[in-house]
């Protein structure tokens, strides 16, 4: 049944290229618009799916291995989120019927491409919905054909490509080792030979790549050029999910799943997500332009959810992925705002703009909550993903990562003040007397990652109990 | 683990190992973005071959036939892809150096 989550998408594209394009070029957007709210409703009740015999016959044609379990769950919803916000987005910023149809068709395989790699069991399969994903990432940055655009694209492409290789090659260890691809069968052979210097090889360049993908802090030259450069509906597609799953994702099902999490392993992730969250945070506090901060936030609040993962108790785990789902709402919520103060200021650069506060009411409110939230201020969502991390820390004895996790987010709300101060709040500059407050188009996303985040925040006893901590389901099966 | 069979694969991984070298230098000392993607594509090569290699050693040789053809075409989707965002590169700036793309520091 999960196969249809994969094949929608992907037949979507298929018949609106291949039969329907005249009439498609309308309703393009429409039926995009149904997958997303179809994904976001079987994320939450997956017990109301109805399969239809065509997709039942199609997905016997083709033979998946698919499994889910609670983090797969978050993550379906997620993805459903962003690619309705994306939707909404684009419909309000790219006004071209033909260029809003190659959009869509993009945006429709790329999500058919993460709904894969959430799901897969394979290690093999898990890289081809990897690159299926990266190579609809490199289109839709250079998108727009400008200069910076391209600039980006090219190093994503080159970095992303490495990563790649550095996952094939451990791949390719680990069926000398185990003799599949599965990642039951890889995980059942490594525990008779954990200490195997090939094994620890394999694992290291794998959880590398991993890194390079996830742009964490040693490996992330190409994240901030990337979400700077491209469109404002492909930012928030990138920030919010695609490097979230890519990344983040797949280092937590590769190290929970197949690897298992070992001491060194555990090391390695700790020190990454804590050099990740202090130096992105240090970097984010120079910048100018506002998306290229909230990149460098993105490096640093990943860097979270890694050393919550690196902790390795459940609890560890469990508030890496509230953290994981927290931070994809209120960054997705960020830079939605940013493509707000672009599309009606003109311009992304801080010092230009001031006291914006004043004509976008919306728009600033929003930006304060997601930054609050992100900070970790009480009773917003982002608080208690925090909360739950550096117990998690301290209950397993890192203390100095625990001390480090609480001064990044110090750090955090420092940036977040200095980007409200200069662009939100103050007298209104003369230049800017005229603005209005954004289209519908801008308004929707908007009130609706605000209301997600308070909700969040606000019925945190609920979801803790129902969807984060029986992840701990996991370590049983 | 297999131990004649590692006596087999030595050589091979040799080889691999020379194709990773020149193609990591080959990605560090060019100023051609062309080239670039050609570093990347010898990478993907050596990789390939690591592929054909193990299958060959572990006798799953249909497996790894499989996974190499797959490899083969994202490889080619991927180049397509990276080629065309240098035309776009080249139209702007009517030059391949990769020191055109070093506009955003920081």
């Amino acid at each position: 049944m999960y196969s249809a989550l994969i094949l929608k998408p992907f037949f979507c594209v298929l018949i609106m290229n291949m039969f329907l394009k005249g009439w498609a070029k309308k309703t393009a957007l429409w039926v995009a618009l149904l997958l997303s709210v179809a994904q976001i409703i079987f994320a939450i009740f997956p017990e109301t799916y109805h399969q239809s015999s065509f997709i039942y016959v199609i997905s016997n044609f083709f033979k998946f291995d698919l499994a889910a379990d609670n983090i797969t769950r978050v993550l379906l919803l997620c993805i459903g989120i962003v690619f309705f916000v994306t939707i909404i987005l684009a419909k309000q910023m790219i006004k071209d019927d033909d260029r809003r149809f190659n959009f869509i068709n993009l945006l429709l395989i790329i999500v058919s491409g993460l709904n894969g790699v959430v799901l897969v069991t394979d290690i093999f399969s898990l890289y081809v919905f990897l690159e299926i994903v990266a190579v609809g990432s490199f289109v839709l940055i250079a998108f727009n054909k400008e200069m910076l655009a391209l600039e980006g694209a090219f190093k994503y492409i080159i970095l992303s490509s490495v990563a790649s290789i550095m996952m094939l090659t451990a791949i390719a260890l680990l069926l000398l080792v185990s003799g599949s691809t599965s990642f039951s069968a890889i995980s059942a052979s490594l525990l008779y030979s954990t200490y195997n210097p090939l094994i620890m090889i394999a694992m290291i360049t794998f959880i590398c790549g991993l890194f390079i993908k996830a742009g964490l802090m040693p490996f992330h030259g190409w994240l901030p050029d990337a979400y700077t450069a491209a469109p404002g509906p492909v930012s928030v597609l990138l920030a919010g999910v695609v490097t979230k799953t890519v990344g983040v994702y797949t280092l937590m099902r590769i190290v929970i799943s197949v690897f298992g999490l070992y001491l060194p392993i555990q090391k390695i992730l700790m020190f990454v997500g804590a050099s990740s969250i202090i130096f992105a945070a240090l970097a984010a506090l120079g910048q100018t332009d506002f998306k290229r901060m909230l990149s460098f936030s993105s490096i640093s609040q990943v860097g979270y959810i890694v050393l919550g993962l690196g902790c390795g108790t459940t609890l560890g785990i469990a508030g890496a992925l509230f953290h994981l789902f927290n931070h994809t709402i209120f960054k997705s919520l960020l830079f939605v705002n940013a493509a707000t103060v672009e599309a009606q200021a003109g311009t992304r650069d801080m010092q230009k703009l001031g006291g914006l506060s004043a004509k976008m009411p919306i728009t600033g409110f929003s930006s304060v909550l997601a930054s609050l939230s992100a900070a970790g201020i009480p009773p917003l969502a982002g608080f208690w993903s925090k909360l739950i991390i550096v117990i998690a820390l301290w209950l397993s004895g890192n203390y100095i990562y625990a001390i480090i996790a609480v001064m990044g987010s110090v750090l955090t709300l420092a940036y977040f003040l200095s980007l409200q101060r200069m662009v939100f709040f103050g007298k209104l500059r003369e230049d800017l007397m005229n603005i209005k407050e954004g289209g519908l188009g801008f308004m929707i996303p908007t009130v609706l990652l605000a209301v997600i985040t308070v909700g969040a925040g606000l019925a945190f006893p609920y979801l803790l109990n129902t969807f984060i901590l029986p992840v701990s389901s996991i370590f049983g099966g | 683990m297999y131990a004649e069979s590692l006596q087999l694969l030595w050589p091979f991984l040799v080889f691999v190992l020379m194709l990773l070298v020149i193609g990591i230098y080959c990605l560090f000392a060019t100023l051609n973005l062309i080239r670039a993607l050609i570093g990347v594509e010898i990478l993907i090569k050596a990789v390939t071959l690591l592929l054909i290699v193990v299958g060959y050693i572990t006798d799953h040789v249909a497996l790894t036939q499989a996974l190499v053809i797959t490899l083969i075409v994202i490889e080619a989707v991927v180049m397509a892809v990276s080629v065309g965002v240098v035309l776009g590169i080249h139209t702007h700036k009517n030059s391949l150096d990769i020191r055109n793309i070093r506009n955003m520091k920081g």
